[in-house]
């Protein structure tokens, strides 16, 4: 049976009137990568607050590698990583400095930051200040100090926003890189494609619940509708959408009639994306 | 507690501060520039004494009394005034003669000439003003031991102990140079709170005994080392150095406890400079009292940082010694116990 490596239990947390997070339950094995996706305000940041020990819920528990985070917070912190959503650097030291400074704190003998600082892509900018960084390259220094002490479990939060594609693609390379090191990773994020694309398993939370939990795939079956779509031109010329459903007894019938009744442009298949299925359960999208 | 992590993050503020320009640049300057006015000043007192006179009747030889030599004298309409004058500072001493001075001359008795001195009178101006009264009856009578003096020391006795003014403020000057890192360490770590840096440090596994171990080293020993190197350079630690030494450490310390409060009461840069000039003229009330005697009351001994002016200024300025200044130690402790822990208590709320 597979480690579970992040556990939630109950986990509850309460600011004056306002529950922020209620009583959420839910645990993340080892090596998989958890998408945690909820509009703002839905108790995402309350909830890895509680997680990485910055916050103590008013009841429940949170487990990291089988240890109470309330009560080993500076076990528990040494085995994760932080990547924040705000830039949060020392902005008058440069990379190295910075990342040396976080290698000192965990303790971590021998540390290549110059490695590390490659393998983000902020290689000959080493000394430079982070003052004088672009967001991009602060945002990947960023992901490069939540790995210095090449973590157990890694918190993402936001890792991609704001960023121009190629910096993207290589943040989410990274992810995948330390999934196949075998680190836990939890992601928060908008990015429903970015979701789709990297995580084993999707949380959506709302109004401090978790409303769904599973796969991207069972999510996508179990409340997806799956279709074909059509462009069709018909008898006088005139260009029309056809959507045949697919999965019902009667949908090999529809396809061969389509093809045989209409000339047929261009047809795709259709999933229903995270984000249809996140406004399905919750009745309202991820922006707002 | 991890000492290797307080090591680094103290490297660390060392080095943000060194980095800030503001305050790199307003440290240095001050240093620089309180020794410059320290050693601008003039090293020694006025020799012209002014003394404050009472004479309802001058006897015709006292007529020559504004004729001496390195003295001026101010008429005085009461001996009640004249007094007071002497009691608040504004003279070091005071003659009273007696309203039948010329009937007692005449029945060949001894007339009761008063004499007042002030607190910071020196004992030469007490012996050179009682001889000279002698020589004037000496005059007057033909006869020595004419006149019987009496005289009153006003205040603490500390004739032949009084002081340049720049000595009396090297510690207005030290103090000013100490607090002032208060406000410094309150910046840093607004700015830490402000930029998020302190989120990034909470989640790793220092500890937060660490991170106030590290701000209470950096605050302190910022404000100590200048504070130091102030008064070694300009002669502070001539007496009483361990007690002086002892005395801006605890000092340094409780300037960090408040540094800790302007920090969780300020949202940004601006207001932690608001906060913190209001803080850094505040503790500055009792070394200006020392510098002006007379311009601040009781109510001074309120303010924490009397304890360390009081100390500084009576072991650097008059060799007092531990015997003297323990209670004010003592208080100064309990000052720092409180303000410290309150300072760690309300920051660490901020931290959350």
């Amino acid at each position: 049976m597979a480690e579970n490596v992040i556990v939630a239990e109950d986990l509850t947390c309460q600011f004056g009137d306002l529950v922020a997070v209620d009583h959420i339950n839910f645990n993340v094995t080892k090596g998989k990568i958890l998408g945690f996706l909820g509009p703002n305000g839905a108790g995402k940041t309350t909830t890895v607050k509680m997680l990485t020990g910055q916050l103590k819920p008013k009841s429940g528990k949170a487990l990291l590698l089988g240890m109470d985070v309330a009560k080993n917070i500076e076990k528990v912190q040494s085995k994760i990583g932080v990547c924040f959503e705000e830039t949060n650097l020392y902005q008058k030291m440069s990379a190295l400095e910075n990342l040396s400074l976080f290698a000192k704190l965990f303790g971590v003998r021998g540390f290549d930051a110059y490695t590390l600082l490659k393998r983000v892509g902020l290689e000959g900018r080493e000394k430079d200040r982070v003052e004088n960084y672009s967001k991009g390259m602060k945002q990947r220094l960023m992901v490069a100090r939540s790995l210095v002490s090449s973590p157990e479990i890694l918190f993402l939060d936001e890792p991609t926003s704001g960023l121009d594609p190629t910096s993207s693609e290589a943040i989410r390379n990274i992810i995948l890189e330390e999934r196949q090191r075998g680190a836990t990773i939890f992601l928060t994020t908008h990015d429903m494609l970015e979701a789709d694309k990297l995580s084993d398993y999707v949380a959506f939370m709302n109004q401090g619940k978790i409303v769904a939990l599973d796969t991207p795939d069972n999510l996508k079956q179990k409340y997806g509708k799956r279709a074909l779509k059509a462009r069709v031109s018909n008898a006088s010329g005139r260009l029309q959408n056809r959507e045949i459903a697919l999965d019902t007894p009667k949908t090999a019938e529809a396809i061969h009639s389509l093809f045989e009744k209409e000339r047929v442009l261009t047809i795709h298949s259709e999933e229903a994306t995270l984000e249809d299925i996140f406004i399905k359960i919750t009745g309202r999208g991820l922006a707002e | 507690m991890n000492f290797s992590v307080i090591k680094t993050l103290v490297a660390k503020d060392f080095r943000l501060f060194s980095r800030n320009r503001f305050y790199a640049l307003i440290t240095f300057i001050a240093l620089i520039f309180y020794m410059l006015i320290y050693f601008l000043m003039p090293p020694s007192v006025d020799e012209t004494l002014e003394v404050g006179l009472y004479a309802p009747v001058v006897p015709p030889s006292f007529q020559l009394i504004h004729a001496v030599e390195g003295f001026g004298f101010i008429e005085f309409e009461s001996e009640e005034s004249l007094r007071l004058a002497v009691n608040e500072g504004e003279y070091y001493s005071g003659i009273s003669l007696p309203a039948d001075i010329m009937e007692k001359f005449e029945a060949g008795e001894k007339p009761q000439v008063k004499l007042y001195f002030s607190a910071a009178a020196a004992a030469e101006i007490k012996d050179t003003i009682e001889i000279m009264i002698r020589e004037l009856s000496y005059q007057e009578t033909g006869q020595s031991l004419a006149v019987d003096v009496s005289y009153d020391i006003l205040g603490p006795d500390l004739i032949g102990e009084q002081i340049p003014p720049r000595d009396r403020m090297r510690l207005m000057l030290v103090i000013a140079l100490i607090v002032f890192e208060m406000m410094g360490l309150a910046s840093l770590i607004v700015e830490e709170v402000e930029q998020g840096t302190i989120r990034a440090l909470l989640v790793t596994p220092m500890s937060v005994r660490d991170l106030f171990a590290a701000k209470l080293i950096m605050g302190t020993g910022l404000a100590f080392v200048q504070g130091l190197l102030f008064m070694t350079i300009v002669g502070g630690l001539n007496s009483q150095p361990l007690l002086v030494v002892t005395t801006l450490f605890l000092g340094s310390i409780l300037f960090t406890g408040s540094g800790f409060f302007i920090a969780s009461a300020s949202s940004d840069m601006m207001s932690s400079m608001g906060w913190g000039i209001i803080a850094i003229l505040v503790y500055t009330i009792p070394a200006f009292g020392i510098m002006f005697p007379g311009t601040v009351t009781g109510w001074v001994r309120f303010i924490p940082s009397y304890y360390i002016a009081e100390t500084i200024h009576k072991a650097s300025n008059f060799n007092s010694g531990w015997g003297d200044n323990w209670s004010n130690l003592l208080i100064l402790l309990g000052f720092i116990a409180l303000i410290l822990s309150g300072g760690i208590m309300v920051l660490r709320r901020k931290f959350r």
